[in-house]
Formats: structure tokens, C-alpha cells, sequence
């Protein structure tokens, strides 16, 4: 099942959230939808999810928007923020909305299963961990069986375990069982290691659009590049001879920017330096990711807030 | 819509809330009724009329209607029931599930309305048995004649009707905290004043405490609807809420 997103455009008061958004998700590959906090992602999966009304385009699933659907829970199946009624118990929460989508109750069973919660089922949700939430949220989006996932920001919360899992239980729900995973991040490097294609945005626009190895063939990989030398000032200086942005730092070190390793480590190898260390800080992905986005940080960090005024206790009220 | 009310049913089972509520609703219902059998007859101290004697037709409509002043409790229920989707954020797998919000404010009418029945019983249940003991104890147990049951049906619809009123106002309010309070600020402060108020008696007989009034008496009074027009409209107050709450609030963004 294809989704299609088209023209969403939502403001909330003053602040414009997103413009004119557009991009399709495909059956088969886990797309990731990237973007710095505040780009726009929550308000743009949930408006494809019928939870937020835009003001302008649409999203459809197939053709049909979502709130259209006549098996929305055997459709689409959503991880948004982790909501659930704290005195409940997971097993009860899913047992809530298998009835609602009128599954068997025995289908939170599975997916608790499915998710490696079974232990935790019959305990209180409020006394889960973040990670335990995220697969609680998990299992309730697996509940009707969908060939559609939506997930925003699975990740958070979880352990590096419980990261690798997800990422080969998403590779899995797309590759071998052909459904369309689309995937929310604001984390590149996990983008980089789970989806075949990704979709960047940033302040409510759409930046870039496209497989990973199409990005990262448009910047060639080249990013900064950390080499490590007995005879560091020599390398810096072939390096730079190369044209190539070389700084010396301490303890041996240069710091290469715009370079692959392979490059890096051709020169020294031609040049004859004996290097002990080299590696890429950053991929060429992650710098054009920095720089499609920079700026557009809509919490954009600068000086500290002031600090308010204190009041004289008889006006605080 | 069967399976959207099974699923309200479910949520409602599965907190502890709904024991607080219904013990407490009991323990009104019992203790108003045994406060009134043990005031009953007692001689006033002041000009005012005492409560009527135990074995009188007046005692025992005044005891079996008690039971009508646990209502507040199904009313908070109700409220709980809508408000917690929005307070515990359950709203987002809720409309996932069911993107058409109306049938889920519906489906919350009709769960809350059925699961209010049971509930009713036993409080009436309740009321029932601390008169028949008490008053039994003091001479004269009540018989469950025709319009000692009329008595209990009249406040058993209220009890109902209100868990149906507090499903619309928190459909409206959305807000936990300030529909509990909004609604009982109402029942409490605003519609006592109005009612003492004179020349504002031919309103306050449309109003939901006037209408609660002409279902549960049965004695002549002039002001008061007719107690099948008081039950209709304390369902309209129920229905109304919940449509206005699906139009104007439900609707809206849930992010």
C-alpha cells in the first residue's frame, strides 16, 4: 500500500508548522522521515493520520484518506507518543482496541509476544520504562495486522539492544513482508542504518528526497575525516597541498574536512607517513544533512533565556 | 458500534475507578437513608417542619428518593469516562482506531448509559435494605408497594440519566479537573441560588436540578414539571452536551 502525501500545509496560531508538504512512501521500504526537532514531523504524520486536520493538501493511503478507511486498525498501525492509562495494564490497553476494531482479545496476546513484552503484560503501564512503552506502543500499532506502518521517533527511549531490534524487526516488516514503513527520526545515523530512502525536512518544508545511496553519492561522501600521525605536521601539510581543509590539533591529530578516509589514507600512504588512527567523524551525509537543515532549527539554541524579573511577593498574585 | 461499546465497557472494567465511584455512590445512598430514618419524626426546634414520622407515605418517599442524590458520583463517572481519553492522551490510539470521533462520543453515551443500569440497582438495592432495617427496627418497615416503586424507578433514572450527562459534559469540557469542578460548582453553588431565587422559579424548572426535581417528587408542585417531561429533559441536557461537545470540541487537533 502507497502513501501519498500532498501540499500539507498546517499553522497553529502564528507559528507555521508545515508548508507544502509533499512526498510518497513506498510498499517494501522502510522510508525515513528526518528532520531536526521542531521541522515539522509530529504535526505532519499526524495529520496523515486524520489526528490534526490541515489546512491545505491531503494524505491518502491507497487513494483513501485515513479518517475514510473502513479497517483503519487492519490499515495503518501508528507508534506516535506514548499514550496510555497508566492504572491499566499493557495486556488491557490492547484488549481495549482489539474490541474496538472487533479482533479477537487473543490478538494482544501475540503481539505482546510479538514485541518481547509477554513477561510485562499483566502489570500496570504506568510502572513501564520508556523502552517498554515504545514496544507497548509498538505491539498496538501491530494489532490489526497493517500493511502500513507510521512511526515517530520509535527509537527514543530505547536501549542499544532494544535499538538494534527495532531496527531489524523494521527492515523486516519491509523487506520480507513487503509492507511500507515510514519512520520519523531526528537522528541521521539511525536513519543510515534502517532506511532505504528517506525523506529530509526541515521547517515545515521538504528539503531533499531520495534513496540513501542517491544522497550520498550527491556528496560524495566526503565529510570530516579524524587521522591520527607521529608526524602529524608533515600529513597536515601534504593534506593540505592536496587542497584539502587540514587542521593540526594536539596529540598527533588532523582533522580533515571535505575528505573520505580513503582518500586521506591515500595521500599519507603516497606520501610515506606512518598513520596510527583514521576514521570518519562525520559522513558526507551527516555534513549534507547539517547543511540542508541548518538554520531551520526552530528552537534554534542561542544565549539563555533571561532570567525573569523577581516580583515583590505582595504583586504575585 | 457494538464492538465501540464493548470497548468503552473494557476501558471503564479495567481502573479501579469505577469501584470508588459506586462504593461511594452506595455508602451516600445508605447513609442519607438511615440518616433520614433516624431523624424521622423528630421533633424540630424551630418554626420548620421536622422530618415526616417513620410508617407515613411522606417518610417513605423522602427515603427512596434519596437515592437520587447519589447521582453526583454517576455524573462524575461519566465525566471521568470522556475526560481521561484527553488527560492520559488515550485520545490518539482511540481515534486511530475510530477516526469518525462521533461514534465514539456515541458509543461512550450508550456504554456509560448500560453500565450506569447495574449500578442504579444496587444502589437502590442499597437505599432498600438500610430502610427496610432501620425503619423495621423503629416499627414500620416500608412495603414495596406500587408507589414505593415508582419512588425507586424515578431516582434509578436519574442515577442513570446523570451518568449520560457527565459523558456530554466532558465531551464539551474535555478538561478533567474543570468539568468535575465546572460541574459541580453548577449542582452545588449556582443552581441553589437560582432556585431560591423568587422571581427566577419559572426558569428553574428547565433547569437540570428542577427537572431532577419533578422526576423524584411525587407531591404536588406547581412549579415543577411533569416527571416524564423532567426525565426527557435531563436526557436532552445529557444528548445536547454530547453533541455540542462532538461538534465544537472533539474535533479538534488532537496533538
Amino acid at each position: 500500500m502507497r502513501v501519498e502525501v500532498s501540499g500539507l500545509t498546517k499553522s497553529f496560531g502564528t507559528v507555521q508548522a508545515v508548508t507544502d508538504l509533499g512526498f510518497t512512501v513506498e510498499p517494501g521500504s522502510v522510508t525515513g522521515f528526518l528532520g531536526p526537532n521542531g521541522a515539522g514531523k509530529t504535526t505532519t504524520l499526524r495529520m496523515v493520520l486524520g489526528l490534526i486536520t490541515p489546512d491545505a493538501g491531503s494524505a491518502t493511503f491507497d487513494g483513501v484518506p485515513y479518517a475514510a478507511l473502513p479497517d483503519p486498525v487492519g490499515t495503518v498501525g501508528a507508534v506516535l507518543e506514548t499514550a496510555f492509562h497508566p492504572a491499566r495494564s499493557g495486556r488491557d490497553h490492547l484488549r481495549v482496541y482489539c474490541r474496538a476494531a472487533g479482533l479477537p482479545v487473543s490478538r494482544a496476546d501475540e503481539v505482546l509476544t510479538a514485541v518481547g513484552l509477554a513477561a510485562a503484560g499483566r502489570r500496570r503501564a504506568g510502572g513501564y520504562s520508556l523502552g517498554m512503552r515504545q514496544r507497548l506502543a509498538l505491539a498496538t500499532a501491530l494489532l490489526g495486522d497493517p500493511p502500513v506502518l507510521v512511526l515517530d521517533e520509535p527509537a527514543n527511549g530505547l536501549d542499544p539492544e532494544g535499538i538494534l531490534w527495532l531496527r531489524g524487526f523494521l527492515r523486516h516488516l519491509a523487506h520480507e513482508e513487503g509492507r511500507t514503513v515510514l519512520v520519523s527520526s531526528h537522528l541521521l545515523s539511525e536513519m543510515e542504518q534502517t532506511a532505504d530512502r528517506v525523506v529530509i525536512v526541515g521547517a515545515g518544508r521538504l528539503v531533499r528526497q531520495g534513496s540513501i545511496t542517491e544522497l550520498r553519492s550527491g556528496a560524495q561522501g566526503a565529510g570530516v575525516v579524524l587521522a591520527r600521525s607521529p608526524d602529524a605536521d608533515r600529513l597536515a601539510a601534504v593534506l593540505a597541498d592536496a587542497g584539502l581543509g587540514a587542521d593540526r590539533g594536539g596529540d598527533g591529530l588532523v582533522t580533515v574536512t571535505g575528505a573520505t578516509p580513503a582518500e586521506v589514507g591515500a595521500r599519507a600512504f603516497s606520501a610515506g607517513i606512518e598513520l596510527h588512527e583514521l576514521r570518519a567523524e562525520t559522513t558526507g551525509l551527516e555534513d549534507l544533512y547539517f547543511r540542508l537543515t541548518a538554520g531551520q532549527e526552530q528552537f534554534a539554541a542561542t544565549s539563555p533565556a533571561p532570567t525573569p524579573t523577581p516580583t515583590p511577593e505582595g504583586a504575585a498574585r | 458500534m457494538t464492538a465501540l461499546v464493548r470497548a468503552e465497557w473494557t476501558k471503564l472494567l479495567t481502573t479501579r475507578v469505577w469501584i470508588g465511584l459506586v462504593a461511594g455512590a452506595c455508602v451516600l445512598a445508605g447513609g442519607f437513608a438511615a440518616l433520614f430514618t433516624g431523624l424521622a419524626g423528630a421533633e424540630p426546634d424551630g418554626g420548620q417542619p421536622g422530618l415526616p414520622a417513620v410508617g407515613t407515605p411522606q417518610y417513605e418517599e423522602v427515603v427512596f428518593s434519596v437515592a437520587a442524590n447519589a447521582s453526583v458520583l454517576l455524573l462524575i463517572l461519566g465525566i471521568i469516562g470522556m475526560t481521561q481519553e484527553y488527560r492520559h492522551r488515550t485520545a490518539t490510539p482511540t481515534f486511530l482506531a475510530t477516526p469518525r470521533r462521533g461514534r465514539v462520543v456515541a458509543a461512550k453515551l450508550v456504554a456509560y448509559a448500560l453500565a450506569a443500569v447495574p449500578v442504579a440497582l444496587l444502589v437502590l438495592a442499597v437505599d432498600v435494605v438500610v430502610v427496610l432495617v432501620y425503619a423495621g427496627a423503629r416499627g414500620a418497615a416500608p412495603s414495596l408497594d406500587a408507589d414505593n416503586l415508582q419512588t425507586l424507578g424515578a431516582a434509578g433514572l436519574v442515577l442513570v440519566v446523570f451518568a449520560v450527562i457527565g459523558v456530554g459534559v466532558g465531551a464539551l469540557l474535555r478538561n478533567q479537573v474543570g468539568a468535575i469542578v465546572g460541574a459541580l460548582v453548577y449542582l452545588y453553588v449556582v443552581e441553589p441560588i437560582v432556585s431560591s431565587i423568587g422571581a427566577l422559579q419559572p426558569a428553574y424548572k428547565w433547569l437540570p436540578g428542577g427537572a431532577v426535581q419533578a422526576v423524584t417528587s411525587d407531591f404536588q408542585a406547581p412549579d415543577l414539571l411533569e416527571p416524564w417531561q423532567g426525565a426527557l429533559l435531563l436526557l436532552g441536557y445529557g444528548l445536547l452536551t454530547a453533541l455540542l461537545g462532538t461538534l465544537l470540541a472533539v474535533r479538534r487537533d488532537v496533538v
